[in-house]
């Protein structure tokens, strides 16, 4: 019979195995069982014996290097880490969760992609190891931890909050019933089964609940105390004198092995390489379409919120920091952009073209929404962009697709593309490189490369897509000068 | 009836003739220190805020000296209203204004009889889904001048970050398509989203066969064709019998998946999701005049009966010699 807690560490069975452990102590010693109950497993592939885990940290390792691997190399080779999903190493395994919850909690804190990667490692393990088991064995090892993790046969929706609040699961996905969750086959059929006509209740049961959203609110809950967890170690750790040197070690080497998919296979969509996205010239044909229904002006209400909340920390984002939600850091525009001259003569001139066209213009009855464009650039409120008032305010990032949906629904006119990402900026990332491609190529043929500026390109319409068609918007160049587009619309 | 301004006379003579500090809900009466208030005296938008009544009779007294334009009181709840700050928890509140129904069979600039009928039959359908599916109590509904307010006061829910809120939004509104794909033992099954008779499935369906009943030609729904329209309007009546499985093969089913992906997304505007998911917002006062359209913001204690057109009128509109 499986343990609990190899599903499920937080679970009374693997506090049992941490408290057994005791201290830190001999913590980095070797384990000949857990060597050997690697090479044993029959499924294991060892290239190299370097690679099998031999101590309760190397294995913490392993763990994220599966997870990370599986996500980003495209020659992942899941038989390299049989043995995670090898219920007899459940005693170590529960050991590394621990290990590494607490690393990452005490150097990098819950808010960190150190946290995500660990959080949504630990669910992708939970599947991967029930996949393993038989449909028998593994339907119960479900039922018995949320019975657990539930703590009562009947759940209110509201108990899920936390879950809902982070999006590990959506409201829609649950079947609910006088605001409970309905879960259990007798208590579905004994409310449901008089409404269902045509169709046996029971298979209809299977279907809707079932197996699937059984796991899917188990594994989700055990993500969000992992996550909980973390957050508790972050918090103890703040106050505590020194933390254990071993744990920042770890921490560290927990560092390495995320950094190494931008070294070597490039990060996300798996090509780019490494370091920092290079900045460039806007080049409208990337824009999603929520950007391109923006620029081609706002009609009805919410023209605030569309130019001064929507366009301007895309188009400020999308021109001098595009990669911020892969790098994780928050700049300043002049970080980015020390003279200010891109934002000057490139920036504010497209979101004041895009304010232009709304109906009726925007500055021309609210003339005061200038001020509020620059305070989401960071520089206070105040009628022009000065360095000495910078990081009065913050410089927004873009709108989420989930906030542009509920906050400017009109704009969200999504395509296949948008159905990848989850904020527009990704999607111009993605989308810029493609056309880059494209772009190269053109110009190879026609010769010209050169390239146009927004005021050139949308004297008339700003349908960027046909016009503009391998344009580029704002010239800067390396120069950093621009021909026409001084900003005065 | 026509919606007039009213003039800052009749405002006194309603604030100081008609109105009674009693007429305020007791949900807002019984928390009043807590809640921060704000008012419109111009007409030019609720400027004077960080207002605090210790007691209802503060509040009467300010009503009737200052008779605003408008009055507002936070749905937050606050340790320390006079700074907004000290947050404790707010009421869950879904605007339906009559004005912005995205699908309107009126017509009308403003609005009408007809709109505000439709509001109120949307807020009823949200109503059943916020008791039935999500199973709260403690719901208030109020008559706004312009449309109604939900207001939910459920302790189960006043806690709630906004991230919950949007997708509680999303859940009644039906702004999502369900899956209709589903499987069992690696099998595969389809099963479209009005054969599933509970939780947000039907939830869905029924917010889809309103919108399909209130769909003109001239309706702009995203990428569903005129044709696609004609023939929604030839073949509704299918749906009064909810032959939904007829409908579909009529609509045809390529185009009904387009058209149902058409109303999810106009659904999200049924309510202004951002006044739900603002955990600060203030919101019209119950029994306080709309000076803009000249009606009372009213509790509404029989949603089927209430008539905003009997019920919401104040008296001086009666009087008025034009």
């Amino acid at each position: 019979m499986v343990s609990i807690s190899f599903l499920n560490p937080l679970s009374p069975e693997g506090k049992d195995i941490v408290r057994e452990l005791g201290s830190f102590e001999g913590i980095s010693q070797d384990i000949p069982e857990l060597r050997r109950l690697v090479t044993r497993n029959p499924s294991q592939e060892i290239a190299d014996d370097k690679e099998i885990p031999s101590n309760y940290l190397e294995l913490a390792l392993k763990r994220m290097e599966w997870y990370i691997k599986k996500k980003h190399d495209r020659e992942f080779n899941s038989r390299r880490y049989s043995f995670l999903s090898d219920q007899s190493i459940t005693r170590y395994d529960v050991i590394a969760f621990y290990l590494l919850c607490q690393a990452i909690g005490v150097k990098f804190g819950p808010n960190s992609r150190e946290t995500r990667v660990m959080v949504e490692s630990q669910g992708d393990l939970i599947q991967e190891r029930l996949g393993k088991l038989s449909t028998e064995e593994s339907r119960l090892m479900v039922e018995k931890s949320l019975q657990m993790l539930l703590k009562d046969d009947r759940v209110h929706w509201t108990f899920f909050q936390e879950l809902l609040s982070t999006r590990k699961i959506r409201l829609t996905d649950l079947v609910l019933d006088r605001g409970e969750l309905i879960l259990d086959r007798e208590d579905f059929i004994e409310r449901f089964a008089p409404r269902i006509e045509h169709r046996n209740p029971s298979s209809m049961y299977q279907l809707l609940i079932g197996d699937e959203l059984k796991e899917l609110i188990m594994v989700k809950m055990i993500m969000q105390e992992t996550e909980d967890y973390i957050k508790q170690v972050h918090k103890k750790a703040r106050i505590m004198v020194e933390p254990n040197p071993i744990l920042l070690e770890l921490a560290d080497e927990v560092a390495e092995v995320l950094a190494e998919p931008m070294q070597h296979y490039g990060y996300g969509s798996g090509r780019g390489g490494g370091g920092p996205m290079k900045t460039g010239p806007l080049n409208p044909l990337a824009f999603p379409p929520c950007v391109k229904k923006a620029l081609e002006g706002i009609k009805s209400g919410g023209r605030n919120d569309a130019i001064v909340l929507f366009m301007t920390p895309f188009v400020s984002y999308a021109r001098l920091y595009p990669d911020v939600f892969r790098m994780n850091i928050s700049k300043r525009v002049s970080d980015q952009d020390p003279q200010l001259e891109i934002t000057e003569n490139e920036v504010l001139p497209l979101i004041y073209e895009a304010a232009q066209r709304c109906v009726p213009p925007l500055f021309d009855d609210q003339p005061q929404e200038k001020v509020n464009i620059n305070a989401k650039l960071g520089f206070g409120m105040h009628s022009s962009l000065k360095m000495e008032h910078e990081g009065e305010t913050t410089w927004y990032t873009p709108m989420s697709c989930e906030k542009i949906k509920l906050h400017l629904p009109h704009l969200c006119r999504p395509d296949d593309i948008c159905k990848k990402i989850g904020n527009p900026l990704s999607y111009y990332n993605r989308m810029i490189w493609e056309v880059r491609n494209q772009d190269e190529s053109d110009s190879d043929s026609d010769g010209t490369g050169s390239s146009n500026n927004i005021a050139e390109a949308s004297t008339g319409n700003v349908n960027a897509n046909d016009e503009v068609k391998g344009r580029q918007i704002g010239v800067t160049g390396k120069n950093g000068k621009s021909d026409d587009n001084s900003g005065e619309v | 009836m026509d919606l007039k301004p009213a003039t800052p006379n009749e405002r006194r003579q309603y604030y100081r003739e008609e109105w009674n500090v009693k007429d305020i809900p007791d949900f807002i009466l019984n928390t009043l220190a807590h809640r921060e208030f704000g008012f419109d005296h111009m007409g030019r938008g609720p400027n004077d805020r960080y207002r605090v009544f210790q007691n209802s009779d503060y509040l009467r007294k300010f009503m009737r000296y200052r008779t605003p334009f408008a009055a507002y009181s936070s749905v937050a709840f606050y340790h320390k209203p006079r700074r907004r700050d000290g947050w404790i928890k707010a009421e869950l509140v879904f605007d339906v204004d009559a004005k912005d129904i995205p699908i309107r069979t009126c017509g009308c600039d403003n609005v009408c009889e007809i709109c505000l009928n439709q509001a109120k039959d949307i807020v009823q359908g949200l109503l059943d889904t916020l008791k039935g599916d999500l199973g709260l109590s403690d719901i208030h509904v109020v008559y706004s001048g312009r449309g109604y307010h939900i207001r939910v006061l459920d302790d189960g829910v006043m806690g709630m970050d906004s991230d919950v809120r949007s997708q509680i939004v999303k859940y009644i509104v039906g702004s999502e398509v369900p899956r209709s794909e589903y499987s069992s033992h690696g099998m595969k099954y389809n099963l479209e989203h009005f054969t599933i008779p509970f939780g947000y499935p039907q939830v869905f369906t029924q917010r889809v066969k309103q919108a399909l009943f209130a769909v003109n030609l001239d309706t702009e729904i995203d990428e569903v064709s005129r044709d696609i329209k004609k023939a929604v309007i030839k073949h509704r009546e299918l749906l009064e019998n909810d032959q939904w499985g007829l409908f579909r093969k009529e609509i045809g089913p390529v185009r009904y998946s387009r058209l149902v992906k058409g109303v999810a997304s106009i659904n999200l505007t049924l309510v202004d999701a951002k006044v739900s998911i603002d955990l600060k917002r203030i919101l019209r006062l119950p029994s306080s005049l709309h000076s803009g359209v000249s009606m009372k913001s009213t509790l509404i204690k029989n949603l089927e009966t209430f008539d905003p057109f009997q019920d919401a009128v104040p008296k001086f509109v009666y009087e008025r010699k034009d």
